[in-house]
C-alpha cells in the first residue's frame, strides 16, 4: 500500500474528529466557567480556574457513595461471572461426553435470549427473595452474564495444548488442582479480555439498576446521574460537572486497558 | 455395575458402545468424572434459575391474564398477543425500534467503512483521531443520552440552539419535542456513538488484507475506486456481517439512549419495545401483556441470530 502521508487527509480527519469531539469539549470546558461566562462565550477556554461547580457537586450529590456501590457490584459480579464461566469451560474441555455436548448447545440459548425477555419474571423472583433494591440482588442478575463468559473462555481453552493437562493428570493431580493450579493461570489472557468487557458492561449498565434499585443511597453512578438530572432541571453547569466527574473512572479504565480492548474487540466479535 | 447382571443379548440393545466390556468398574475414573461434572453445577444453576425458569414464566404468562396475584390466573389464549399488536403504545414502540434498528445499521455501516479505510492510511495525528472516534464507546450510553439531551434541548438555551442562534440567528428548533426531529435526533446520536466503534472493527479486518493485493492492482492499472469495490469491499464481507449482526441485535434491544434522551417522547414517537416491556410489566403490573410482547421480542432476536449464523456460514464457505 502507498504509505504516503497526505496533508489533506490530516486536515479533513482532524476537522471531522473535532466535529465528533466538540460536544465533549464543550462540556468539559464549561464546567470550569461561571454560568455568566458560559452564556457569553460557550466555546472559549476558561479565562481563569473556576472550580465552584465541582465543589458544589461534591457537596450536594453523594457521588462517593454511588461510586463505591458501583465498584462493589462490578467487582463482585465480575468474580462470580469469571468463576462460573471458567469452571464450566474447564469441565466441558475435560469431558466431551454426549451429555456435555448437548448441554453446551443448550447454553447457546443464554447467548441468544435477550435480557428483556426474562426481566419481568426475574423482577418477581427478586421481590420474592427480598433481593430487590439490594446490591446483592443486582449481582445475582449480572451472574447471568457468566454464560457469555463461558463461550469466550471455552473457545480459548479448546485451543490450549491438552498435553499439559494430561501430564498433570498422570502426575496425580485431581480435577480441582488442575483447574486452580494449571488451567486458571493458562487462561489468564482470555480472563483479562473477558473481564475488561464485562467490567465496562456492568459499570455502564443502566437498565438493571433502573429497574431493580429504588433507594437513593444504593444508586450506582449511572443511575445517580439519571436521577440528579431531574433535580437540576436547568442548572446545566451542575449537570455537566457531574457528567464529567462520572466519566473520569471509565476514561482512566479505558486508557489503562486500551490495548486489550482493541484486540479483544476483534477476538470477541470474530467469536460471536 | 448393573451391567454385570445383564445377559449379552441385553447389552447389545440400548447400552452405549464400550459399556459392554467386562464390568471392571474403575473407581478412580468414576471419581474423577463426577468431580469433573461438579464444575458444571454453577453454570447449570445459572442457566436454570436465571434463564430457563424466567423464560418459561414469560411464555406461560403471555397466555394468561396474570396481574401479579397468582390466586386468579386465567388462561386467555392468544388475546394478549392480539392486544400487543393493536395497542397504540406497543405498536409505536415496535415501529420506532424497527426504524431505529434499520436506520442505525445502515447509517453506521455507511459511515464506518469509509472511516476505517481512511483511518487505515497514514496521516498526521492518526492515533489521536482514532481515539476521538472511538471514545463514545467507552462511557455509559445512558450518560451520553443525558448529555445529548442537554445539547439538543429544544429550549432557546439548549447548546445547539444557542450556538445556531449566535452564528446564524436561526431557531430555536424543537430537536426533541417534534416527533420526526426527535426520532432523527435519537438515530443521529446513536450513529455518533457507534460509528467509531464499528470503524475499529472494520479497521482490524482491513489490516489483515495483504498489501500485495493493492500493489498488483495498482500495477494492473486499477483506480482507487476500483480497488475499493473489487478488493476492499469483498474482503470486508465477514466484518460487514458481524458488524450488522451486532447492530441488529443491539438495535432491537435499544433502551438506554431513547429513554435518557427523550423518555420515549414526545408522545410515543421514540418509544421502544424494551420501554414497553418495563412500563407495562414492572410499573403497571400488566404481566400478561408485557410477557406477550417479550415473547414476540425473543422470537425476533432469535430469528436475527439464526439468520446471522446461517449467512456467516455461507460466506465462510464462499470466501475460504
Amino acid at each position: 500500500m502507498k504509505q504516503r502521508r497526505s496533508p489533506i487527509t490530516s486536515v479533513v480527519m482532524i476537522g471531522l474528529a473535532g466535529l465528533v469531539g466538540v460536544p465533549l469539549y464543550y462540556i468539559v470546558v464549561n464546567t470550569l466557567k461561571t454560568q455568566e461566562e458560559m452564556t457569553r462565550s460557550p466555546l472559549a477556554l476558561p479565562t481563569h480556574l473556576f472550580l465552584d461547580n465541582y465543589q458544589r457537586i461534591f457537596e450536594t450529590v453523594p457521588l462517593g457513595r454511588s461510586f463505591l456501590n458501583t465498584l462493589i457490584v462490578t467487582v463482585a459480579a465480575l468474580v462470580v461471572q469469571l468463576l462460573v464461566g471458567s469452571t464450566a469451560a474447564y469441565a466441558m474441555a475435560m469431558r466431551a461426553s454426549r451429555f456435555n455436548r448437548i448441554f453446551g448447545a443448550l447454553l447457546l440459548l443464554g447467548f441468544i435470549v435477550p435480557g428483556q425477555s426474562t426481566l419481568i419474571p426475574l423482577y418477581r423472583m427478586l421481590v420474592g427473595a427480598e433481593l430487590v433494591d439490594t446490591l446483592r440482588g443486582l449481582v445475582v442478575i449480572y451472574t447471568g452474564g457468566a454464560i457469555f463468559c463461558y463461550f469466550l473462555i471455552q473457545a480459548y481453552i479448546s485451543r490450549l495444548p491438552f498435553e499439559i493437562i494430561e501430564a498433570a493428570r498422570i502426575d496425580g493431580a485431581g480435577p480441582f488442582q488442575i483447574y486452580w493450579r494449571i488451567v486458571l493461570p493458562l487462561i489468564r489472557p482470555i480472563l483479562v479480555t473477558v473481564g475488561i468487557f464485562q467490567t465496562m458492561g456492568i459499570w455502564n449498565d443502566f437498565i438493571t439498576p433502573n429497574v431493580f434499585l429504588s433507594s437513593p443511597e444504593k444508586s450506582t453512578l449511572v443511575l445517580q446521574v439519571y436521577r440528579s438530572v431531574g433535580e437540576f432541571s436547568t442548572d446545566w453547569p451542575s449537570f455537566m460537572t457531574m457528567s464529567v466527574l462520572v466519566l473520569i473512572p471509565m476514561v482512566v479504565f479505558f486508557v489503562l486497558t486500551q490495548r486489550h480492548i482493541v484486540s479483544g474487540l476483534l477476538a470477541g466479535s470474530v467469536k460471536s | 455395575m448393573s451391567a454385570s447382571v445383564l445377559t449379552p443379548a441385553e447389552t447389545s440393545t440400548g447400552v452405549p458402545a464400550g459399556a459392554g466390556r467386562p464390568p471392571r468398574f474403575n473407581w478412580s475414573r468414576a471419581r474423577e468424572t463426577s468431580a469433573n461434572q461438579l464444575f458444571l453445577v454453577p453454570v447449570a444453576l445459572v442457566f436454570v434459575v436465571l434463564l430457563i425458569v424466567p423464560l418459561t414464566q414469560t411464555f406461560y404468562w403471555s397466555f394468561t391474564d396474570f396481574t401479579g396475584y397468582s390466586a386468579d390466573v386465567k388462561w386467555v389464549g392468544l388475546s394478549n398477543y392480539h392486544k400487543v399488536l393493536t395497542d397504540p403504545s406497543m405498536l409505536a414502540g415496535l415501529g420506532f425500534t424497527l426504524a431505529f434498528t434499520i436506520g442505525t445499521a445502515v447509517l453506521i455501516t455507511a459511515c464506518a467503512i469509509p472511516l476505517a479505510v481512511v483511518l487505515n492510511k497514514k496521516f498526521f495525528a492518526r492515533n489521536f483521531v482514532r481515539s476521538v472516534f472511538f471514545f463514545p464507546a467507552i462511557p455509559s450510553i445512558a450518560i451520553l443520552g443525558l448529555v445529548w439531551g442537554y445539547i439538543l434541548s429544544p429550549l432557546g438555551s439548549g447548546v445547539l440552539n444557542s450556538v445556531l442562534n449566535s452564528l446564524f440567528h436561526a431557531g430555536p428548533y424543537p430537536w426533541l419535542s417534534d416527533a420526526t426531529l426527535a426520532r432523527l435526533s435519537v438515530i443521529v446520536v446513536a450513529v455518533w456513538g457507534g460509528a467509531g466503534w464499528h470503524a475499529m472493527l472494520y479497521l482490524a479486518y482491513l489490516q489483515s488484507i495483504p498489501a500485495d493485493y493493492y500493489e498488483v492492482a495498482t500495477i494492473d492499472g486499477a483506480s482507487a475506486r476500483q480497488q475499493f469495490f473489487h478488493i476492499t469491499l469483498p474482503l470486508l464481507t465477514p466484518a460487514i456481517v458481524i458488524s450488522n449482526f451486532l447492530l441488529m441485535t443491539g438495535g432491537l434491544k435499544v433502551f438506554d439512549l431513547p429513554f435518557t434522551l427523550t423518555k420515549g417522547g414526545p408522545g410515543y414517537s421514540t418509544y421502544t419495545i424494551t420501554q414497553s416491556i418495563i412500563t407495562s410489566g414492572v410499573a403497571q403490573g400488566r404481566y400478561g401483556l408485557a410477557s406477550a410482547l417479550a415473547a414476540l421480542f425473543t422470537f425476533a432476536v432469535a430469528l436475527v441470530a439464526v439468520a446471522q449464523l446461517w449467512v456467516s456460514r455461507r460466506i465462510e464457505r464462499r470466501v475460504l
